[in-house]
This record gives structure tokens, C-alpha cells and sequence, in this order.
């Protein structure tokens, strides 16, 4: 896609889907920190470690066997979390946990059986050997999640500042939150070979928790997040490809850096006051 | 047929409960609610008068009987009956960096009737800044909720529901962080609403401030009504207490 400005075909590939990943993800990093929800992140990075240790244990591919469990979690995180009558957060650290277990548990009957499990990819990404249909499927989403946060804005602003009088406003207030839910699932899914499982958390968070310092309103914080995002990202991507540095957790330091900088030179923590 | 002596809410024999609760919280009640009348829901702590709010917003299962407000069964459609169903609810807590301005929350109210896929109009703007004008709001529209004061923050909630021009109004401890001032002016905006024909039940403790008008007592005592009757404003917190202690 960016082929006319960067020849170089790696570079172009790795630039191509931080920016994507990290738009997608940045936007719902809003949403994430805003409910308070960030342990999807861990948990669907689990979901995606346990679906491919199945998938290696009954001979399938490593990343599709990740990408598909991982859906299959995100359909059920939705009517999941609303049939337990708990926070979500506490049905996401059940969900964590049993993912966790059942990687666990097929890559012990792996070693057992003298078949070998190389995680290494899901754990830590790997932005340079994409596919090309890995990035339209990452361009794809990232659209489908623009779509939706136009098409629905004020129901979503409306849950995220308070379910319960979103609900008395008269919102069909169970549809905007599984597909909230649902979408973030996917993205995690489709963000895990570039990143990695482990780092991913920083993209679902950090964007919004960096805009947060000096944003009012939502409306600023999902313009101020993507573009803080995609700028870290295809800085990370540029430089990493450039000196042969880890691209995924370089652009993990730099975003940790910046959200330093950002809270030391916040104005939320500014007082001020005028005598007159 | 004259629409004012239409029951705009009518609860028939309801039995309602907490999920997960194994006894029901209102027991057995029936009340008929007609347009524009002014009623105030008392009673002790725990009688079930949040939950009687609850109820006829359709916010909780029913296990028995039946809830219309506007012609809606508020079981089978709750959401087209709370677009026409405004409630200030009894607890709030705002983050001091909610990242959502006043006027924001006030229009929040409309996005029900605004309806899927549409956005707020020019009309709805002004709906919303007259219900901020009338609260007072209007120096502070800009700000972020969370920076408010708790009487502040319940005035944008009342604002909140005036802006979505509700055929029902139902307010849950509307006073209790209000100052004596405010709350003269929030009761005679009340007023104001139930003369123009929606009716407001107020669940309070606070009788201080009520509205130069006949009001209709609703006393609960054990999930049940005690006392239904109407009554002029002096006579209220008498007649709630008396009919607490007598129950």
C-alpha cells in the first residue's frame, strides 16, 4: 500500500501494519482504560497462546489456530460477562486463567508426546515476516472499528461514561457493548504476530493512558491517542528495521517513555489558582 | 377521551425482586398514576421505594403482575419505554477527570430519542441548553462533570432528564445534596413540569421544599404501599412519618 513511498519492501510491510495496528488498537484504548477493562488485553493474549498450543498439539498452524480460538473467546466475552453478574474485569481474570491452563496443559501432553511448541512468536511478534494478507486483514478491522465508533458514537460515549444511564436514556445498551468487546477481541487476535502477546498490552493501553494527561473531553482523547500511537509505532518500526533493534519491544519503550514525559508535563497536575 | 384522566403509569398486583435475591422486594402493590400529578414516595430506609422507581423504569425483573408507563409494558418494551421515561438516580460518583463536559451529559438524556445511527440536531442543542439554563448550568457547561460539587453534579443529572423531555418523570433523592436555595428553585422547575401535564414521583426525606400544590402521598413499608393519598404540602411530612410509624 505504502509501496510509492518507501521502496524498501520490509520496511514497507513492518510500517504498514504498526500504523494499522496501532490505529486500531489506539482507538480502543479509549474505550479500554475509559471501563475500566484493560485485563482484556492479557486475557485474549492468553486465549491466543492456548489456541495455538492446541493447534500444534492436533498438527495445525501456529498463528491461524491463535487467531481462531481467539475469536471464538471474543464471542463469548460478551454474553459471558453479562451471565456471571460480575464486574467484566473479574470474568476476564477467570478467562485468563483458564486459557492459561489449557496452554499449559497441551504443552505438557506436547512434551510428553516428544512433539515441540516454539510460542516464541506469539509471545513476542515478529512485524518483519507478515504476510501481505495478515496487513489487509489488520487494514480491514481497523476499518471496521472507525465504522463503528462513527456509526455508534454517542451510544458508545454513553456506556463508557455510565451503563446504567445510558440504559435509562433508552440505549439498547447490551448490543453496543458486545460488539465493543467483540471488536477489541479481534484486534488482539490480529495484533499478536506483530507485537506479541506480551507487549500487546502496552498498545490497548498506554495510547489513551498518554492522551488522557491532557485531554478533557473523549472526543479529544480518540483523536490525540491514534495519532500519538501511529507516530510511536512507525518511529519504532523505522528505526528498529533500520538498526536491526527489536521492532516490538523498542516501540514499547519509546511509548513508556513518552507516557513519563507526558505525566511529568501534564496539566492535570498543575494547581494554579488566581486571587482575583 | 380525555387524556388527563388516563393512567399514564399503572402497576397491577407487582411483585418485584432483586436477581439473585430470594425474596421480593415490592410485594403485592398497585398504583395508578395520572398526568401532571406531583407525588412524593416515603417511607423508611429499605421499604422499596428506590426499588418501586426501579420498577416502573423497567430496570428489574417483575415476577408478577403487570407495569405500563405511556402504554408500554415496560417488561416486553423497556427500551421504547424509557425513552419516554426520565429518572435521576440516587447515587452517582464522577471521576474528577471524567473526560465528559457538562454539556455532554445533558445531552446524553436526548440520545435515546435521537435514535441509532443519527446524530443530535440544532433542536436538540437547544433542548439542551434550555434544561442547562434552567438548572443554573450555563457558566459551567464547559467544564468536566467530574469537577463539579455533588449538588452541582445532581443538578446535571436533573438537567440531564429535563433535556430529554420525558412523559414521566421519576427523581430519586433529588434534594439530598442540595442547599435549602436550590432546592426551592429545583421544586418549583418540578412544579412547573407537573403542571405541564407529565407527573414526577420523588422519592425523599426532605419536605422542606415542596411545591404550593396538592401532592399525592405514597408511604411504603415492607415493599408495600401503606398510604396512597392526596394531600396539601404542609400535611406531607406528617403524614409520611405518621404513616411509618403506624405500619
Amino acid at each position: 500500500m505504502l509501496e510509492f513511498l518507501i521502496p524498501n519492501n520490509v520496511l514497507c510491510h513492518a510500517v504498514e501494519a504498526m500504523a494499522f495496528a496501532s490505529l486500531g488498537c489506539a482507538l480502543l484504548s479509549v474505550l479500554i482504560t475509559q471501563m475500566n477493562i484493560a485485563s482484556i488485553g492479557f486475557t485474549m493474549s492468553h486465549a491466543a497462546f492456548a489456541g495455538g498450543a492446541v493447534g500444534s498439539f492436533f498438527g495445525y498452524a501456529l498463528i491461524p489456530s491463535a487467531v481462531f480460538v481467539s475469536i471464538l473467546t471474543a464471542f463469548l466475552m460478551g454474553p459471558l460477562s453479562d451471565r456471571t453478574r460480575m464486574h467484566t474485569d473479574t470474568t476476564l481474570g477467570v478467562l485468563f486463567g483458564t486459557m492459561m491452563a489449557v496452554a499449559i496443559f497441551f504443552i505438557a501432553l506436547m512434551q510428553g508426546t516428544g512433539k515441540g511448541f516454539d510460542a516464541s512468536s506469539l509471545l513476542y511478534g515478529n512485524v518483519i515476516s507478515l504476510y501481505r494478507e495478515e496487513i489487509y486483514a489488520l487494514a480491514l478491522i481497523t476499518l471496521v472499528i472507525i465504522l463503528f465508533l462513527i456509526a455508534c458514537y454517542k451510544e458508545i460515549t454513553a456506556i463508557v461514561f455510565h451503563k446504567r444511564l445510558a440504559e435509562i436514556a433508552g440505549i439498547k445498551v447490551k448490543p453496543v457493548y458486545y460488539g465493543i468487546l467483540f471488536l477489541i477481541s479481534i484486534m488482539v487476535a490480529l495484533s499478536i504476530p506483530i507485537v506479541g502477546g506480551l507487549l500487546l498490552y502496552v498498545w490497548l493501553v498506554t495510547p489513551a493512558a498518554i492522551a488522557y494527561q491532557f485531554c478533557g473531553t473523549i472526543r479529544s482523547m480518540f483523536i490525540v491517542a491514534p495519532v500519538v500511537a501511529i507516530i510511536v509505532s512507525v518511529i519504532g518500526a523505522v528505526w528498529g528495521i533500520l538498526y536491526s533493534l527489536p521492532v516490538g519491544p523498542l516501540t514499547a519503550v519509546l511509548f513508556s517513555g513518552l507516557f513519563i514525559g507526558a505525566v511529568a508535563i501534564s496539566p492535570k497536575r498543575k494547581v494554579t489558582f488566581h486571587k482575583h | 377521551m380525555n387524556r388527563e384522566n388516563e393512567d399514564i403509569i399503572q402497576l397491577q398486583d407487582v411483585w418485584t425482586t432483586y436477581e439473585g435475591a430470594d425474596l421480593p422486594v415490592i410485594k403485592d402493590v398497585s398504583l395508578r398514576i395520572k398526568p401532571g400529578e406531583f407525588v412524593i414516595i416515603g417511607g423508611p430506609n429499605g421499604a422499596g421505594k428506590t426499588t418501586l422507581l426501579e420498577t416502573i423504569a423497567g430496570l428489574l425483573p417483575i415476577v408478577s403482575g403487570s407495569v405500563q408507563v405511556c402504554g408500554h409494558d415496560v417488561v416486553r418494551e423497556g427500551c421504547a419505554a424509557r425513552k419516554k421515561i426520565g429518572y435521576v438516580i440516587q447515587s452517582f460518583d464522577f471521576h474528577p477527570f471524567t473526560p465528559f463536559t457538562v454539556e455532554e451529559v445533558v445531552l446524553m438524556g436526548r440520545f435515546g430519542k435521537i435514535g441509532w445511527l443519527k446524530r443530535h440536531t440544532r433542536h436538540d442543542m437547544e433542548k439542551v441548553s434550555a434544561a442547562i439554563s434552567k438548572l443554573g448550568l450555563t457558566l459551567m457547561q464547559k467544564n468536566q462533570i467530574g469537577k463539579l460539587s455533588g449538588g452541582q453534579q445532581q443538578k446535571v443529572l436533573i438537567a440531564q432528564n429535563i433535556a430529554k423531555e420525558p412523559e414521566v418523570l421519576l427523581l430519586d433523592e433529588p434534594f439530598s445534596n442540595l442547599d435549602i436555595i436550590t432546592r426551592e428553585e429545583v421544586s418549583r422547575l418540578l412544579c412547573q413540569i407537573a403542571d405541564a401535564g407529565i407527573p414526577v414521583l420523588i422519592v425523599s426525606h426532605a419536605f422542606d421544599a415542596l411545591p404550593d400544590r396538592d401532592i399525592r402521598v405514597v408511604v411504603m413499608q415492607n415493599g408495600k404501599i401503606t398510604l396512597n393519598k392526596l394531600s396539601p404540602p404542609s400535611e406531607v411530612g406528617n403524614l409520611v412519618r405518621s404513616a411509618s410509624v403506624a405500619a
